[in-house]
């Protein structure tokens, strides 16, 4: 989007003081308290450059056009997810009708690793705000290309997942390497699925890494990326995890960094997700967003045991992340070009195994992924997944997905295979959601019911 | 017996109630001598009264709105401890300001000390400039109020005389640009507030008044006069809580009300929710100025019966200005006021004025009077209408922080537009069946805001933070810092400690308080969890006084 000087920035804070995973889990009550004293303390609603806005819940068909929850999106999604997803679709709705010029969705719960297919929680999230963002403003408003920056210090595997075979949504995450941390994925070669190949750009970085290299990062790889990819959106899934101070990550970036991040990247919407040093980072790293968003000095937003020194490069590292950027640069070089592995060709079809563990429910799913190979179109999906609660009895469910951009062939061959599955009644549950007609159709074996939702 | 006087920009309005009745009502212009308007509209009403009988008197006044608009106040330098966070450069409040080092975190730790070489270069350069007046306010100092203290006292050492005045005593919620405004414009208006309230006692002494005085606030509360002096700030907007505090009492109880104020250039806008004035959610906004002062949510709009009228194009548009009454009343130019009497809406002014400045004004567009006091008329309801409308809007919208709070969001609508304040009363039924609602005319409305301040009652708030980690806990009002001897201090004891601080605070404030009245308006408890384990509690607890008035004021009898 382009920015509209002199509008303001719109902000929702919504920090569910009411909710929470577990009484002590780090996805609780107080995570946003010390932030919330800070902005409100540093008068932030009161800046003439700041339109705060009240969040209002997402429906459940905007979640239904993103995931397939199982069974139902009610199953999934307490009134504070929906409130977190229905955060991010305002503010997005808000800026590309030109009423503000950009906005930070600062809420709870997250959603980054949540998945296409839901059947709990894991990495404390059950549904994914960006990605039902994304396709909120790609269903309503025909937004064409949009770009997701991960800055979270865990990748952004759930995200990944969504847009893995999505030409037209360029998904960027930076996190710390995937041997070191949740989810351990994340690594270069993840690039995307055969017809988005190099949309999915990944760059793992080594523990330790401070904002000299980071910010290296962002001028040499990531900003001549978005510029040749030349995105209609771009969002920030604003994870604050890297900071120096995280209980859960071991990066050494400031405030200040997170502040010049931002700067540089220029996102249209950030979405706040992880980051559980809830004293010692997030009332600075969020003032620190809010006021780069809205064109402000952030230079004197500092942490009390912050100074310059602790947190210089050694050579080495700055060699290595060099490195890196070179080599991913040479992957973005080789986008559109790189035909299928022909291992994974089953007649029509691309196929991939999953497995998804998810952490938070202790839930084991099995996936197989299909993609219709079409010359017309990005092709549907089809995924047959079963998914293990421990010793609940499992189950498996079928999930067709058609993209927006989809061929009639591909949608009636995908509406043909949701009824040839209800007819054969082999899975739990069968889904349909076909985002080029807006339409989510669900049914149960079980109660041989069928349900539909439409935008 | 109470009485009630209203001191507006024009008239000084007085009210003698008792047992909720109105027994006489006074109507005077308001003179430059604030005195003389009040001892003449108390005459008239307190007439063949014994003052013995009167129990209590109660005051509203734009004093202070006005002392600020026209900055008549006190020079005063601020000594601020922002810390980190906003650029120093953003804190310009109009006024001298010297930044100091050192800063208070959002627990209320201490992360950089203060200079004490900075802070006596800073009093040198002040005395040279000869202020003998210093606000001294820090960010987050309502959860620590020491270094805001320490340098208070470093002034009294080196500059004696000079008053000094703190954030953390006036502007205890979590805001620090609105407590450094808030601290500077009481410290400003103390001066010349303390000159009026002693010519109010005057004026009561000459009647030989004996009663309890109170001053009302923009919160539609009273505090006793010789409290005001202390938070002459907490008065600013006291005129329009006192129509609608008016409204209240003379309207069905539990009725959802637009207040209506018009007046000769501004029209005063207030909601009343089943029953209670609507609190805004954020402090009052005095001269583009924002500070933490609590008011009922009021907006100004900038139309009146006297707004000068001009013809644009095909259209009329209407000033800001008032360029003096209106035609009909012999005025220079053709108002909204005029409007009304071409159209039989009021008997005051003079018919064929008024159809001379409507014909004027339409001629152009070939209107006829009547016609263009049509067009005239529909304007200004049309205008309200829309600002009436936005400010529901805008209290739908209020932020929520809590899953309950969003879920519990609706939409409301007033059944009744209630008019008060006598002028241009016309447009109320007009602007009523824009709304949707039926329109109403109190009885009294004229003195309806004198009726505001008679029936308003003393409200006190306290707010206390315990922090159990840190083992302290906090008063917002007066930032009266405590030790708690147990890490294990509990929100049922700490609601307990709150009201006990709100009965003392009721005593000093000559209150005679109920315990089982206390109402509970914020409860916040966050348990602390480090590495897994709970290491402490924040709990934010804020009681008050029961809102509300003192009756509803049955049928009138003059």
């Amino acid at each position: 989007m382009k920015k509209q000087e002199g509008k303001q920035t719109g902000l929702i804070f919504f920090p569910a003081f009411d909710w929470a995973i577990s009484p002590t889990h780090p996805e609780r009550e107080e995570r946003l308290l010390y932030t919330r004293d800070q902005i409100f303390e540093e008068g932030i609603m009161d800046l003439p450059q700041i339109h705060e806005f009240t969040a209002s819940l997402a429906t459940v068909h905007d979640i239904a056009r993103t995931h397939f929850c199982v069974p139902r999106v009610e199953d999934q999604t307490t009134e504070a997810h929906l409130i977190a997803a229905g955060a991010a679709i305002l503010l997005a709705g808000r800026i590309v009708t030109g009423q503000i010029k950009n906005g930070f969705a600062l809420v709870r719960p997250p959603g980054h690793h949540a998945m296409r297919v839901v059947h709990g929680n894991r990495g404390f999230c059950n549904i994914n705000n960006e990605a039902i963002m994304v396709e909120y403003l790609r269903s309503r408003y025909g937004v064409k290309r949009v770009a997701i920056i991960d800055t979270d210090v865990h990748h952004g595997d759930g995200t990944q997942n969504i847009f893995w075979h999505d030409p037209d949504v360029l998904f960027i995450s930076f996190h710390q390497d995937g041997r070191t941390i949740y989810p351990g994925t994340g690594f270069t070669h993840e690039l995307g699925g055969p017809r988005a190949f190099a949309r999915t750009i990944n760059i793992p970085l080594q523990p330790g890494t401070s904002d000299e290299n980071l910010l290296y990062v962002v001028d040499n790889l990531i900003l001549p990326i978005l510029a040749d990819f030349k995105p209609d959106f771009i969002v920030n899934s604003a994870g604050q995890d890297n900071h120096f101070t995280d209980p859960l990550g071991s990066m050494r970036i400031s405030a200040q960094g997170y502040a010049k991040l931002t700067e540089k990247l220029g996102p249209d919407l950030a979405v706040l997700e992880g980051g559980y040093a809830i004293e010692t980072a997030l009332p600075y790293v969020n003032m620190a967003i809010i006021l780069a968003l809205a064109g402000l000095d952030y230079t004197n937003v500092r942490e009390p045991d912050y100074w310059p020194e602790r947190f210089k490069e050694s050579p080495d590292r700055s060699l290595q992340v060099r490195k890196l950027v070179d080599q991913i640069l040479h992957y973005w070089q080789l986008r559109d070009q790189m035909p299928p592995d022909s291992r994974s060709i089953r007649g029509q079809f691309y196929e991939r195994n999953k497995r998804i563990f998810y952490d938070t429910d202790y839930i084991e799913e099995e996936q197989l992924e299909r993609l219709k190979l079409c010359d017309h179109c990005p092709g549907y999906l089809a995924i047959d997944s079963r998914a293990n609660h421990g010793i609940a009895k499992s189950g498996k469910v079928k999930c067709l997905s058609v993209p927006f951009k989809a061929c009639a062939k591909c949608r009636s061959e995908a509406a043909e295979a949701y009824h040839q599955a209800k007819k054969m009644g082999s899975h739990q549950y069968v889904y349909l959601q076909d985002k080029s007609s807006d339409i989510f159709l669900g049914y149960s074996a079980g109660s041989g019911k069928e349900w539909q939702s439409g935008g | 017996m109470n009485v009630g006087v209203d001191v507006g920009g024009t008239f000084t309005d007085a009210v003698l109630l008792e047992n909720n009745l109105v027994r006489a009502t006074a109507k005077v212009p308001t003179r430059r001598d604030l005195l003389v308007s009040v001892l003449e509209a108390i005459d008239v009403v307190l007439k063949g009264v014994d003052v013995k009988e009167l129990d209590r008197v109660v005051f509203s006044t734009t004093m202070i709105t006005n002392l600020i608009a026209e900055r008549k106040f006190e020079d005063v330098a601020l000594l601020l401890i922002p810390g980190p966070g906003l650029a120093h450069e953003s804190y310009n409040f109009g006024t001298k300001v010297h930044i100091l080092s050192g800063a208070i975190d959002y627990r209320g730790r201490e992360i950089i000390q203060l200079n004490d070489q900075e802070i006596e270069s800073a009093l040198m350069d002040l005395s040279r400039q000869g202020y003998s007046r210093v606000c001294v306010v820090g960010k987050f100092s309502p959860r620590n109020t020491t270094q805001e203290k320490r340098v208070a006292a470093i002034i009294e050492k080196k500059l004696p005389g000079c008053k000094v005045d703190l954030g953390s005593m006036l502007g205890g919620q979590l805001n620090f640009p609105r407590r450094v405004v808030t601290t500077h414009l009481t410290s400003a208006t103390r001066e010349p507030y303390h000159h009026f309230l002693n010519s109010i006692r005057q004026a009561l002494a000459v009647r030989k008044i004996n009663a309890d005085v109170f001053i009302l606030k923009a919160d539609g509360g009273t505090m006793p006069l010789e409290n005001a002096e202390e938070l002459p700030i907490e008065t600013v907007f006291s005129g329009p809580a006192a129509s609608t505090l008016g409204v209240q009492a003379l309207i069905p109880p539990g009725e959802t009300a637009v207040v209506v104020d018009i007046g000769g250039t501004t029209t005063d806008l207030a909601l009343i929710l089943s029953g209670q004035p609507l609190l805004s959610s954020r402090g009052a906004k005095v001269e583009n100025q924002l500070t933490q002062v609590r008011t009922l949510a009021v907006k100004s709009v900038p139309v009146g019966g006297d707004s000068s009228l001009e013809r644009a194009g095909d259209g009329f548009i209407i000033g800001t200005g008032r360029q003096g009454p209106a035609y009909c009343m012999g005025g220079p130019a053709p108002t909204p006021s005029d409007a009304l009497r071409v159209l039989g809406m009021t008997e005051l002014g003079d018919l064929h004025r008024a159809e001379e400045a409507m014909t004027a004004l339409g001629q152009v567009l070939n209107l006829s009077a009547r016609e263009t006091a049509g067009t005239v008329m529909e304007m200004v309801a049309t205008k309200i209408t829309s600002e009436i409308n936005s400010m529901f809007l805008d209290w739908e919208q209020e932020p929520a922080y809590l899953v309950w709070e969003v879920l519990q969001k609706k939409k409301v609508r007033p059944g009744l537009v209630a008019g008060v304040g006598g002028g241009a009363s016309g447009f109320i039924t007009r602007i009523a069946s824009e709304l949707n609602c039926d329109p109403f005319i109190p009885p009294h409305a004229p003195v309806a805001n004198a009726i505001g301040a008679a029936v308003a009652k003393p409200t006190i708030q306290l707010s206390l933070r315990a922090d159990t980690e840190q083992r302290y806990y906090i008063i917002q009002e007066d930032g009266f810092q405590g030790k708690l001897g147990d890490k294990h201090f509990s929100e049922k004891e700490a609601l307990l400690l709150a009201k006990e601080k709100l009965l003392a605070r009721a005593v000093k404030y000559g209150l005679d308080l109920d315990p089982e009245e206390i109402e509970t308006t914020h409860r916040e408890v966050f348990n602390m969890i480090r590495d897994w384990t709970t290491t402490g509690r924040l709990i934010d607890i804020t009681v008050q006084t029961p809102r509300g008035i003192t009756g509803r004021i049955l049928q009138g009898v003059e």
